[in-house]
Formats: structure tokens, sequence, C-alpha cells
């Protein structure tokens, strides 16, 4: 050690014993050595005061929600269920499409309904739809939907899982709209809400793998993909 | 299932330290909180890489501390073509902190100091950890670090000056 790295070794309570008492000894007969301790010791205050503020200060709520998805998803989850009556109708829909007997059907017309067929194939639609548009999974709001992976295909094209209080499942980009490629349900009892948040369903897990094509993106290109209008 | 809440709960207990720490690293109160978040990001994923029992934020700091060093690598490579950070960037509208003319002032006199140095200075004097415990975060000799110090707070010093 130097006599610099001893001397500020010292000032940091590092040294011990013997050692300490000496540097003490020396410092309080060597007024210039006393000098540059001050000096350092008013830097450090000053500091601490100034970073202490940051540590002080409220944290952003991004920071926040990022830090705990799981109780978010609770909370956002018993919301859902408490903001969505027509619950059972998605739940149905959704049960008739893992069937896979939408293709040619005309489903009803709901303006509540989060999908909607057009030309045979299955679009988001009303909360969906807004969910997918404008929500950020290191942002989320406080809708009934949240959203999960956000990624490209092997085209490019921007995909995204979403999770609703029924259902499961993953819409791509298609002409300007979020075309649902597909749709799980979450049955009661098989998807608590630490299970959701912990991991995919086994469904979905097997259709993002299938059609990702890279890795997902983290916040800021998830956020700037949003900024390009998800092309 | 206990153990993700409790690792979220002791996280959340910790992020006014970690958005400290990013403050220390970073050029602007904006690339601060950026790096908080991808780091808590990286840790939310990586949570079950956490061994119950040991020191959560030694290992909160050393993800902070490795994204920080992978983003400053590609910033090296932009900053070539930029002007150098001047002592006001940083300085707006953003909830208090950043009207603090003096931290701006400290943020821009850390950020002249090889990342090195910056980091050792920032994990003891202002984050408060010890030699060894600083020198084991960072995976380097106890001398390594000490000396480090000595040329990272001698030069800052110099920086900030009297006042």
């Amino acid at each position: 050690m130097s006599a610099d790295e001893k001397f500020f070794a010292w000032l940091d309570g590092e040294l011990e014993g013997d050692e300490a008492a000496e540097m003490t000894a020396r410092v309080a007969s060597d007024p210039e050595l006393a000098a540059i301790a001050d000096r350092h010791r008013a830097m450090q205050a000053r500091l601490n005061t100034a970073f202490d503020k940051v540590a002080a200060a409220p944290i952003p709520e991004p920071i926040r929600a990022a830090a705990s998805p799981v109780v978010d998803l609770g909370a956002r989850r018993d919301r859902a269920r408490r903001a969505i009556p027509a619950l059972p109708q998605w739940a149905m829909i959704a049960a008739t499409l893992v069937l896979g007997l939408f293709v040619g059907t005309q489903l009803p017309r709901n303006r509540d309904s989060p999908v909607q067929v057009r030309s045979g194939a299955l679009y988001a639609a009303a909360d969906l739809d807004r969910a997918l548009d404008t929500q950020l999974a290191s942002a989320p709001s406080a809708g009934s939907i949240r959203i999960g992976l956000t990624f490209r295909n092997s085209d490019g094209t921007v995909c995204r899982t979403f999770t609703g209080s029924a259902a499961t499942g993953l819409a791509c980009r298609d002409d300007g709209r979020w075309r649902v490629r597909g749709l799980f349900e979450a049955g009661e009892g098989q998807s608590g809400d630490y299970r959701m948040a912990a991991g995919m369903d086994p469904n979905l897990a097997a259709l993002v793998g299938s059609t990702m094509t890279g890795e997902p993106m983290d916040a800021a290109q998830e956020r700037a993909a949003r900024e390009r209008g998800w092309r | 299932m206990n153990r993700l809440p409790s690792f979220e709960d002791e996280l959340i207990a910790l992020l006014p330290r970690l958005r400290r720490f990013a403050h220390s690293l970073s050029r602007s109160p904006a690339d601060a909180d950026d790096l908080t978040q991808a780091t808590v990001e990286r840790a939310i994923r990586a949570s079950g890489q956490w061994t119950p029992g040991t020191r959560l934020d030694s290992w909160l700091y050393r993800i902070m501390r490795n994204l920080w060093i992978d983003t400053a690598r590609s910033r090296v490579r932009k900053q070539a073509f930029e002007a150098p950070p001047d002592e006001a960037s940083g300085v707006g509208d953003r909830g208090g902190i950043e009207e603090s003319m003096e931290l701006a002032r400290i943020m821009a006199a850390m950020q002249r100091l090889p990342d090195e140095q910056r980091e050792v200075v920032s994990l003891i004097l202002i984050e408060g950890f010890g030699y060894r415990e600083a020198a084991e975060l960072l995976d380097l000799p106890i001398g390594t670090v000490s000396s480090r110090l000595v040329r990272g707070r001698t030069a800052l010093l110099e920086m900030v000056g009297e006042r």
C-alpha cells in the first residue's frame, strides 16, 4: 500500500489497530495532512448531500412498476374481474376459437367483444385492440389486459402477447391492424396470478417460440416500436 | 411461492439506493433512470439466479454495474461524434432532483472520471461499501480498488473544488 493509499484507507476507516493509531498521530502532528483530510471529508459530505437527494426522491412510476409485476398483475386482475361484466362471453368465444370452429362463422356483433372476424381472419377489437396499440409491458396501465412480450417474427412483423381475464394469446401486425394468431383459454384454477406472472401458458409459449426471431424487445425498443406505429 | 414476493419486497426497498448508484454512474438523470429500469427488469428476469440469504444489494449493484459497462461501451463510440456533456445537461423539469445545480455539477465532474475510477468512487464514497465489499463486487484485487480510489477522489476534488 502506498503512503497515499494508507492515508485514505485511514480516512475511510479501513485501517485497524496500530496502523490506524499511527496514522491518527501523524495527521494530528502534520497540519498539511490534516488540511487534506478535511478537504476530502468536505468533498465526501458534498457528494453524500447531493446524491442522497436522489435516494430521498419518489421512485418514478415505470421503475416501481417494473419492480412489482406480480403484485401489479394481481391488482389488475382483480380490477378486471370487477370491470368486465361480459366476461363469460369472451371466455366462450375464446373456447370456441381454441376448438377451431371460428373459420367461416360469424361471431355475434358486440362492440365490446375483444375480437372480430373480417374476411375469415381474426382481428383484435375494442379493449384488446387499444391495449395492443398503446400499452407498454414496461409501463402497464390500469386496463384489464396485460401485454407480455413484444418481438418480431421472421418477416420482421411486430407481434405481442396479451393476457386478459379469460384468455391469453398472440397478435401480430397485419396491414395496420392486430391479427390474432393464437388465443388460448385461461381456465380458472390452472392460471393463478402467480403462475401467469411467472410463466406463460404452455400453448402460447410454444406459439411464441415458433414465431419469434431473436430476442424480445426491451423497454426502450418497445417504446420506440410504438412510436413508429408498430412497423 | 413465497420467495418471489419477498424478493420483490426487498428489491423495492432497494430502489432508492439503486437509483442513487445509477445517478453517480450516468451522464444525466434520464440515463440514470433508464439504467435503473433496465437493472430492475433484468433482476426480475434473473431472480431465480439470486441465492436467498446472500446480499441482494450486492447482486443488484453488480447487475447495474455490468449493464452500465455495456451501455458505456456503446456510448463511447457514439460520443466520438458528439459534443461532450456540459454541466447543465440533465437539468430539467423532472420532479425536483434535477433542479439541484449542485447535483448536476457533481454528476458532470463524476462523468469526467475514467469509468474504472468512477465506479470505485461511487461504491465506496457514495454508496458506503467497504474496500473489500467493493473489490468483491467488482471482481478486483483490493489493492486495485484502493489505488483507483486514491486517483479518482483526488481528481474529483480538483474538479469540484472547494466551496
